[in-house]
């Protein structure tokens, strides 16, 4: 490997046009090596944009990107690569099947020449040298503090896991920028805090780092630098105190006490909404001797592969809204498709209102729509495997599934009102739209479900019953997530119990009355939502308290 | 070629092919190209006759296209329209040489089609039934259906049915479809019948009715995402065993092009090779109605062409043109889809280490 300083990323003038669109407006950028420079901004504000002119998958229309002073080759990926720049995507990137060393190898592999003596043209015919590619990837993980198996199959990996495989396999293609595109949106806090701990490392190593992230908070705690965007321009930047800039490795972690929002947090916020955020709607309390509307007991469901949900009991009241909390893979997915209707259950019963949402069907079809029918209306974590049609009109999805079983326009029409979403026609395919606004076409039919009855005669509202959702603000912006959150508390308001399963703690924080773990398919400890995020986060991650002893639920 | 949609301008394309090959081919085999050309143009659209030929060789064609790119429409790929249209057109044939003589078309006709069009439904349930059920890919199972139905045929036909030879007795009168010359004396000669514009209708019809359709809307989403498709409760199964089966009956409903509109009997054979020009034909007149009855008159027209000029070029190279216009097609359209970038292609996937 050529050992090369890290570069300096210089951006000038930069404008990014997509057809009538302009996703980046003449942005001035220096992203300088040894340190973390954050961005900042709304979905749709262009921060990604940024990072993939800078990797070379986007053109430039209008000024230049220079690495140490180069231009660089305009929408070259290749000519970034060997200039040490290496992008990690917000969507994992790996070969699921292969193990971790594997994928660290694709595409560079070292070939074993000791039959053929170094006749390069001969390599395609040469073995792949594992041995090499192990020793190499061991000396660069041991380097930056990633902490991998390098036998594990990707399959078998957490997300954190993933994520630092992503990181290796950069390092590993000799790059010295590191740009990472929401590299926290999946997750949880201490695996945040361990992602942001080997990045100051890297750091210190003299790397150059850039992280687009949703997350102020990670911006005051773990950056040096911000560059805060809004419609395609810089809108604020700013050198954060030096106390940030030391590698400190035990003391950085969220052991810290959470912060109070600082006047930085504030100032980020403004710049980023353009203006002061509304004040989230006070979630009123659960009345006292509530009924329960959704119940669970003993539910046994087996998920992919190990993946499993165990002996879950769990009730949901009227007008309350429970959180779930773990490590993601521990049985979240297992819990929400469950309930949704899609998988079978082992053992346990599930109740809506006292009798099975199911009605005693065996086919998974019958069972989702028996759930909705009833009042038990579940949004999945995966928006596009299990939510949205990326090639069918907004106005398609919103009626997706309720064909045949009300006035299409009207549900149509109603739906699409719930939240504004932009662009505002119906007949707009789902992929032209940004993360925040699919959420909301997701979240304004599940909503329109909870509270409208499906039945052609009457087609009147009705109590709600039961909303159970699953990541509901993942990749949403923090204007469009205060919106959703807004419309939850409402809905409990309103009688529903609401099942909000978050990898982000603040969210069930704000939305909760009381917060659940998962953790390996079981509930494990039950906190209020004044818990700090050191004890949610033992509790997931299964390390018994100060006073030895872990949480029983209560 | 400015103007044209980009399949618009696929098709110019892959006809300036053909023609190309076409004059390379009368070429080689000693035949001056204009001179094939004029014939070809006289055996097709040159002469009431030729246009009466070419529309009776495009009706099995949009058959087993309608009965493909409906079940494409659904995410599914029926290869299986071959064997489907050989059973039920045996079947229906059947049907017809038992009914009387004096049953009146209008009793007659529908009946046969009935009857074929369920047995074409029959048999595409079995590779339905395998991908619902058991989630065995239709492509393997339709394509093993198609050389079941090459071995049961003649056994039915000899051994079930006792005919002695490789074809039934002549059906009833009455099931017999009317040849076009009837209202079109010109087209005297040709074989084309109303079965032509029938299915030119049914297209139509089918196509309007998927669009608006619940069933159509759900096939075609469905075919983009069936995970999405579950979670919102659309039972997937169900509906593509429905799309099996409706591709399966419109490939039996070939039956009114060959047995009812031309042969008047059943005989082994029949119709074979519609079902995988039909595929052609389907990915060629993909978007609509128009599109594919244009396909079909397309490969209809290069059909013809064949045996117009048989004399002199052998009516192989015909099936050469066929083959050049889909590769032709398709490499065409690979080409455009790749001119458009793609977003955001990972730069880490595209090289070796720096």
């Amino acid at each position: 490997m050529v050992v090369a300083s890290a570069p300096r990323i210089e951006l000038h003038g930069v404008s990014h046009r997509f057809g009538e669109f302009t996703a980046v407006r003449a942005l001035d950028l220096v992203l300088e090596p040894g340190r973390i420079h954050a961005v900042i901004g709304e979905n749709g504000a262009g921060k990604s944009t940024v990072l993939k002119l800078i990797a070379g998958l986007l053109r430039p229309s209008a000024g230049a990107v220079s690495i140490d002073g180069d231009v660089l080759a305009a929408g070259s990926p290749r000519a970034a690569m060997e200039r040490g720049i290496g992008l990690v995507h917000q969507h994992f990137m790996l070969l699921e099947p292969f193990t971790a060393l594997e994928n660290v190898m694709l595409g560079a592999e070292p070939i074993r020449r000791n039959i053929l003596g170094g006749m390069r043209f001969l390599d395609w015919i040469g073995a792949l040298d594992f041995d090499a590619a192990r020793a190499k990837a061991q000396a660069l993980a041991a380097d930056s503090g990633l902490d991998l198996d390098l036998d594990a199959r990707v399959a078998n990996l957490s997300v954190g896991e993933k994520q630092r495989l992503e990181i290796l396999r950069i390092l590993y293609r000799g790059a010295r920028a590191i740009l990472l595109d929401e590299p926290t949106a999946v997750l949880s806090p201490l695996e945040a805090a361990e992602l942001y701990r080997t990045l100051r490392r890297l750091a210190l190593r003299g790397h150059t780092i850039a992280v687009v992230t949703h997350r102020l908070d990670e911006v005051s705690r773990f950056a040096d630098e911000v560059t805060a965007m809004r419609r395609g321009e810089c809108v604020l930047r700013e050198q954060l105190p030096p106390r940030h800039g030391r590698l400190d490795a035990s003391a950085e972690a969220s052991s810290q006490p959470e912060p109070e929002p600082s006047a930085l947090i504030l100032r980020l916020t403004r710049a980023v909404m353009g203006g002061d955020v509304p004040a989230s709607a006070p979630k009123p309390p659960v009345a006292p001797g509530a009924a329960a509307v959704l119940e669970l007991r003993d539910v046994s469901v087996r998920g992919v592969g190990t993946r499993r949900l165990d002996n879950v009991s769990l009730r949901v009241h009227t007008g309350e809204i429970v959180g779930i909390a773990g490590i993601e893979g521990n049985g979240q997915r297992e819990l929400a498709t469950a309930l949704a209707g899609l998988l079978d259950i082992e053992r346990g019963t599930i109740l809506l209102d006292a009798t099975s949402p199911f009605a005693g069907h065996n086919d998974a079809a019958a069972r989702v729509r028996a759930a909705r029918a009833r009042g038990l209306i579940t949004v999945l974590d995966d928006r596009h495997h299990d939510e949205l049609l990326l090639d069918a009109t907004v106005g398609d999805n919103l009626v997706v599934g309720d064909l045949g079983l009300a006035d299409e326009a009207l549900i149509q029409k109603r739906r699409f009102a719930i939240f504004a979403i932009e662009p505002r026609s119906p007949s707009r395919l789902a992929s032209e739209l940004s993360g925040g606004n699919q959420q909301k076409v997701v979240m304004a039919r599940a909503f329109d479900r909870t509270r409208h009855s499906l039945d052609p005669s009457t087609n009147a509202a009705h109590q709600p019953r039961a909303l159970v959702l699953d990541q509901p603000t993942r990749g949403v912006d923090v204007g469009t997530a205060r919106i959703l959150h807004d419309a939850i508390i409402g809905i409990a308001a309103a009688g529903a119990g609401v099942l909000v399963i978050s990898a982000d703690l603040n969210e069930l924080r704000t939305l909760c009355h009381r917060i659940v773990v998962l953790r390996e398919g079981g509930l494990v400890a039950e906190l209020p939502p004044t818990a700090s995020d050191e004890d949610i986060g033992r509790a997931m991650l299964g390390v018994a308290d100060r006073s030895g002893r872990e949480e029983a639920v209560a | 070629m400015r103007g044209l949609s980009s399949s618009q301008q696929r098709v110019v394309f892959a006809l300036a092919g053909a023609l190309l090959v076409l004059n390379l081919a009368s070429f080689a085999f000693g035949e001056a190209p204009p001179q094939t050309l004029a014939r070809v143009w006289a055996g097709t659209w040159g002469t009431p006759y030729g246009v009466g030929q070419v529309l009776f060789k495009a009706t099995p064609l949009l058959f087993t296209g309608m009965a493909f790119s409906v079940a494409l429409r659904a995410g599914l790929f029926n290869i299986g329209t071959e064997g489907q249209l050989a059973i039920a057109s045996l079947a229906g044939a059947w049907v017809a040489t038992k009914l009387g003589a004096n049953v009146p078309w209008f009793l007659a006709v529908p009946v046969v089609l009935a009857v074929s069009a369920a047995v074409g439904a029959a048999y595409a349930s079995i590779a339905g039934a395998m991908r619902a059920k058991a989630g065995v890919h239709e492509i393997i199972t339709t394509i093993m259906l198609n050389r079941c139905a090459d071995v049961v045929l003649p056994w039915i036909l000899t051994v079930a049915l006792s005919v002695d030879g490789v074809r039934t007795a002549a059906i009833a009168p009455g099931a017999r479809t009317a040849g076009l010359d009837t209202w079109l004396p010109s087209f005297h000669g040709s074989a084309a019948s109303l079965a032509f514009p029938f299915v030119v209708v049914l297209a139509f019809a089918v196509e309007a009715w998927l669009r608006r359709s619940r069933i159509g809307r759900e096939f075609e989403w469905i075919a983009q995402s069936p995970s999405v498709c579950e979670a919102q409760g659309i039972d997937v199964a169900k509906r593509r065993m429905q799309a099996m089966l409706l591709s399966g009956a419109l490939a039996g409903l070939t039956v009114m092009g060959t047995v009812l509109g031309y042969k008047g009997y059943f005989e082994l054979g029949l119709g074979a090779g519609a079902g995988f020009s039909g595929i052609a034909v389907a990915m060629l007149g993909r978007g609509g109605a128009v599109q594919l009855v244009a396909a079909s008159l397309l490969f209809g027209t290069l059909a013809q062409a064949g045996l117009a000029i048989n004399a002199r070029v052998p009516r192989d190279a015909m099936g050469v043109l066929e083959a050049v216009v889909i590769l032709l097609m398709g490499a065409t359209a690979f080409a455009s889809a790749r001119v458009e970038p793609a977003p955001s292609e990972p730069a880490r996937d595209k090289g070796g280490a720096a």
